[in-house]
Order: structure tokens, then C-alpha cells, then sequence
């Protein structure tokens, strides 16, 4: 009868040890992938989930999920390359009324020959239709809630816009936006935009959120 | 028999304090890696499921496209 329990509970023993195996592995492999996904190496997410089977315990585990959830995540670094306009993306968000320089885009790596500009349609609050052109030249624009008080201002009046909300950039065919930190928000093809993103192509994209405004962006 | 009861009372309600705490301590860290990501931040809330709640956020993560984008393979460190 006693070895028979003993049994039992050997067999429940190496259950619970299969179970914590699997799930090691398991969270192991999560681990990998979401700090891949945020731009740092897989090894740390599974180095710090393989540290609980260690003697530190869950303590350093717990500190590291904190430090990356606060740390600055290699994807939100500024490229020189893919999105071009992200070269003179700033860190860290700013608040709505925070004046920020107008950044010098990089010259494209190839000259494009297409002088057409862009236009983003779409209806703001009330039903009333609004439309903002750009052209194709280089520049910088803000697109704000407020009634345009200078020529590169495009108003968009609705309550949810922020004053100003985004700016957008053009340079040889491309298009740049950028959001200004506005509680909003700002939304590429249904893609959060965040300030600390900086400006990021939007030349492919087909929707624009501002606010609440969509907008269908297309070329003129 | 009544201390019995009000014993085990008292260490089901510790229990679930000290649930709660360690629940706690994951889900604002984990709240701000799903807003990051563009999710809702309230994913987070799954750490207060006993056992699994961990596994639930770290799939959610883990194999679902981020809605603010990830790293390109190329830009990943190694």
C-alpha cells in the first residue's frame, strides 16, 4: 500500500517536473521573440527567463522585465536607411505644445523623378469634407486644429486634431509624418504613430488617422 | 471548528493579497510593453489569471505583429 503512494507520488513528481520543463521552454522561446520583436537579441529574453532556474531566483528575471519595458528599445531608434525621414527623429515623446525644429530630411538614395504632390481626403467633424495638398517640392508642413496661421499650416478642424497635431515632410516623391505627441493620436494604415517613432515614410500608406479624422491619402 | 473556517479564511485572503501583489508588480511593466507595441495596455490584466496569466501575456507578445511595428531582421542586434 505504501509503495503504491510512493509511486503515485513519484508519478505526480515527474508530472510537475515535465509540466515546469515545458513551460520553461515554452516561456524560453516567448521570451526570444518579443525582445527580437523590440530590436535586441533573442539570447536576452532567454537568458533572463533560464536565470529563474538558477539560484538568483525570479528577482533579476523581475528586474530585467522592467528595464525593458522602460529602456529604449533598439526598433524605435532612428534609421539612415529604410524610412529616410526617421534620420532626425528626437527620443523620447513631447508634449503637444513642445516646439520642435524643423529636421532637414536625407537626400534619397535614389533621385526619383516624379514632381506629383499628395493629398489626404477625407470628412472631419459635422460632415464637412476636408482635403490637404502638398507639393512635391521638399518641405515641412503642420497640420494642426487651429486655423492655418502660416502658408505651411494645414487645418484640419476638428476637436480631436491637436494644435499642432503632426507635421508632415515631402522630399524627391516621398512623404514623411510625423506625430507631435497630441492625445489623439496619430495613425498609419491603423499603426499607432508615436512622437518617440519620429518621422516615418508614409509614401505606401493608404489611411491616415488624425484623431478621429481618416483621411485616404493619394497623389495629385 | 469556527477558528478552523476563520483560519482558513484569513490565509485565502493572504493568498490572494499576495496574488495581487505579485500580479502587480508584472502588469505595470507589462502594461507599458503593449502600449509600446500598440496594443491596449489592458492585455496586462491577464497576469491576475493564476498560473497561466504569464503564458497568456507572453503569447500575445510573442506571436501576434505588433501594431507599432517591429524591428527589421536587419536591425535587430546579435
Amino acid at each position: 500500500m505504501m509503495g503504491g503512494e510512493i509511486v503515485a507520488l513519484m508519478g505526480l513528481l515527474g508530472l510537475s517536473s515535465a509540466f515546469a520543463l515545458v513551460g520553461v521552454v515554452l516561456a524560453g522561446w516567448m521570451a526570444w521573440r518579443i525582445v527580437e520583436k523590440a530590436g535586441l537579441p533573442g539570447w536576452a529574453g532567454l537568458g533572463s527567463i533560464l536565470l529563474t532556474l538558477t539560484g538568483v531566483g525570479t528577482i533579476v528575471p523581475l528586474v530585467l522585465l522592467w528595464i525593458f519595458a522602460f529602456m529604449r528599445w533598439p526598433r524605435d531608434e532612428p534609421t539612415g536607411g529604410a524610412s529616410g525621414f526617421a534620420a532626425g527623429a528626437t527620443s523620447g515623446p513631447t508634449g503637444p505644445a513642445a516646439p520642435r525644429p524643423t529636421q532637414a530630411l536625407p537626400p534619397p538614395a535614389m533621385k526619383l523623378a516624379d514632381g506629383r504632390g499628395w493629398q489626404l481626403a477625407g470628412t472631419v467633424a459635422g460632415g464637412a469634407a476636408v482635403t490637404l495638398a502638398v507639393g512635391g517640392v521638399s518641405g515641412s508642413y503642420s497640420i494642426t486644429g487651429a486655423p492655418a496661421a502660416q502658408p505651411t499650416d494645414l487645418c484640419l478642424p476638428d476637436p480631436s486634431v491637436g494644435t499642432p497635431h503632426a507635421r508632415l515632410l515631402t522630399a524627391s516623391g516621398r512623404l514623411g509624418l510625423e506625430d507631435l505627441g497630441s492625445p489623439g493620436g496619430t495613425f498609419i494604415d491603423g499603426a499607432r504613430l508615436l512622437p518617440e517613432h519620429g518621422p516615418r515614410d508614409i509614401s505606401a500608406a493608404r489611411a491616415i488617422r488624425i484623431g478621429t479624422v481618416e483621411l485616404a491619402l493619394s497623389r495629385t | 471548528m469556527a477558528w478552523l473556517l476563520g483560519l482558513g479564511s484569513f490565509l485565502l485572503f493572504g493568498i490572494l493579497l499576495l496574488h495581487l501583489l505579485v500580479a502587480l508588480v508584472l502588469i505595470i511593466p507589462t502594461w507599458r510593453i503593449f502600449v509600446r507595441a500598440g496594443f491596449s495596455g489592458a492585455l496586462a490584466l491577464f497576469h491576475l489569471v493564476p498560473l497561466i496569466g504569464s503564458f497568456i501575456v507572453m503569447a500575445v507578445l510573442a506571436f501576434s505583429v505588433w501594431p507599432n511595428g517591429e524591428a527589421a531582421p536587419g536591425r535587430r542586434l546579435t
